[in-house]
C-alpha cells in the first residue's frame, strides 16, 4: 500500500517536471511573432510556390508520356513477339548451338563453297570428256 | 466565385465577417480560386501569426518555424481547390490543421537525424534535472529556463513524433482530447491511449535520472 502510494507520489512528480518541460521546449510567443513577421516571408513564400507549380507541370508532363508508353507496352511487346516468331520461323537452320557453333569454328558445314567442291567432286574429268568427243567423231565417221 | 453563392453553407460562411473587418475567408478563398494572387497574400497575412506559433511549439530555431510557415501556406495553396466551404466556419482551424500535420511531418523527418540523443544529456544537465526533481520544479530564472529549454530539446527528441506532438497540444496548446481528435484526424480513443502512452514515455525518459 505504501509502495503502491510512494510510485504514485513518484510518477506524479515525474508527469509535473515533463509537463514544465514539454512547455520550456517551446519558443516564447515573440520568437515566433519575429519570424510572422519577416518582411520578405510572403516573397519567399511565392518563390517556393512558383517552383512547386513548375515541378508539379514538369511532372504532369513526365506523366503523360509515361502513360503513353504505358498504353502502347502491350501492342508493343506483341509486335517484338510476332518479330520475333517470324525470324524464328524464317531462320534457315535449326540446328543446336552446339553444332552452329562447331560448324562455325570448324568450316565443316554445308556451305556454298562446299557445294562447289561436291560439284567438281561429281563432275566430268578432262579425260572423260576428251574420250566422249572422240568416241563421238569415231562415230561420225564411220 | 458565382457557383458557390446558391450553397447556403457558403451564404452562411460569406455573411460571416472577418475579426479585421475585411472580406470573410471564404470570400478570399473564391477570389483565389479566381485567379487572385492578392487574396492569398491576404489570407497568408490574416493566418501566418497563428501558424507562426503552432511551429514555435514545436521547434525553436527560427529557420525550421520559417520553413513551417513557408510549408504549411504552399500546402493551403495548392489545397485550397479542395478546401470546402462546408469547413468555412473555421477557415481558421483548417489552415491549422496543415500547420500541426507539416510539424509533424517535421518532427519525424527529425526523427531519422540522429542530431540528438539521450548520450548527449551531460553531467551538469543530468545534475539539474536530478535536483529539479526533488525540489519539484524548474524554477523561473533565466538560466533555468535556457538549461530547461536545451534539455527538453533533448529528451523530447526521445519520444516518438506521435507521443511528442499529443503531449506538446496537450500541455502547450492546451487542447482537449476532442480538438487534438479534429486536428490530427485520430479517433478520441486513439488521442487518449495516445496520450497515456506519451506519459508513460516521458516518466521512462525522466527515470532514469532519479
Amino acid at each position: 500500500m505504501a509502495g503502491k502510494k510512494r510510485q504514485r507520489e513518484a510518477d506524479e512528480r515525474l508527469d509535473r517536471l515533463g509537463r514544465e518541460l514539454v512547455r520550456a521546449s517551446a519558443s516564447s510567443d515573440s520568437e515566433a511573432e519575429a519570424v510572422a513577421s519577416s518582411p520578405f516571408l510572403y516573397a519567399r513564400l511565392r518563390t517556393r510556390i512558383n517552383a512547386e507549380v513548375e515541378s508539379r507541370e514538369a511532372g504532369e508532363s513526365w506523366l503523360v508520356l509515361l502513360s503513353a508508353f504505358w498504353r502502347s507496352a502491350p501492342a508493343m511487346a506483341l509486335a517484338a513477339v510476332v518479330a520475333f516468331m517470324m525470324f524464328w520461323s524464317a531462320s534457315p537452320s535449326t540446328l543446336a548451338p552446339g553444332a552452329l557453333s562447331e560448324e562455325a569454328l570448324l568450316g565443316t558445314s554445308e556451305t556454298g563453297i562446299e557445294h562447289v567442291v561436291f560439284a567438281d567432286r561429281s563432275a566430268l574429268s578432262n579425260d572423260e570428256v576428251l574420250a566422249t568427243i572422240l568416241n563421238d567423231e569415231r562415230e561420225a565417221s564411220r | 466565385m458565382d457557383e458557390t453563392a446558391d450553397n447556403p453553407d457558403t451564404a452562411h460562411a460569406l455573411s460571416a465577417a472577418s475579426p479585421d473587418g475585411g472580406p470573410p475567408d471564404a470570400q478570399l478563398v473564391a477570389r483565389v480560386r479566381a485567379g487572385e494572387d492578392e487574396a492569398f497574400e491576404e489570407l497568408f497575412n490574416r493566418h501566418r501569426r497563428r501558424v507562426a506559433l503552432i511551429a514555435g511549439r514545436f521547434f525553436h530555431q527560427r529557420e525550421q518555424i520559417e520553413e513551417i510557415v513557408q510549408e504549411t501556406f504552399t500546402k493551403v495553396f495548392f489545397a485550397l481547390p479542395e478546401f470546402s466551404n462546408r469547413q468555412e466556419a473555421s477557415f481558421a482551424a483548417w489552415v491549422a490543421r496543415i500547420a500541426f500535420n507539416a510539424c509533424y511531418d517535421e518532427l519525424r523527418r527529425a526523427k531519422r537525424r540522429p542530431e540528438s540523443a539521450m548520450s548527449n544529456v551531460s553531467e551538469e544537465e543530468a545534475a539539474w534535472l536530478k535536483e529539479q526533481l526533488h525540489n519539484e520544479g524548474t524554477g523561473s530564472d533565466v538560466e533555468a529556463n535556457a538549461v530547461a529549454r536545451d534539455l527538453s530539446g533533448k529528451l523530447l527528441s526521445r519520444l516518438s513524433p506521435e507521443d511528442r506532438m499529443v503531449l506538446v497540444m496537450l500541455d502547450v496548446e492546451g487542447m482537449t482530447v476532442s480538438e487534438i481528435a479534429d486536428s490530427t484526424a485520430w479517433s478520441a480513443s486513439k488521442v487518449k491511449v495516445r496520450a497515456h502512452r506519451a506519459r508513460a514515455s516521458l516518466r521512462r525518459v525522466l527515470g532514469r535520472f532519479m
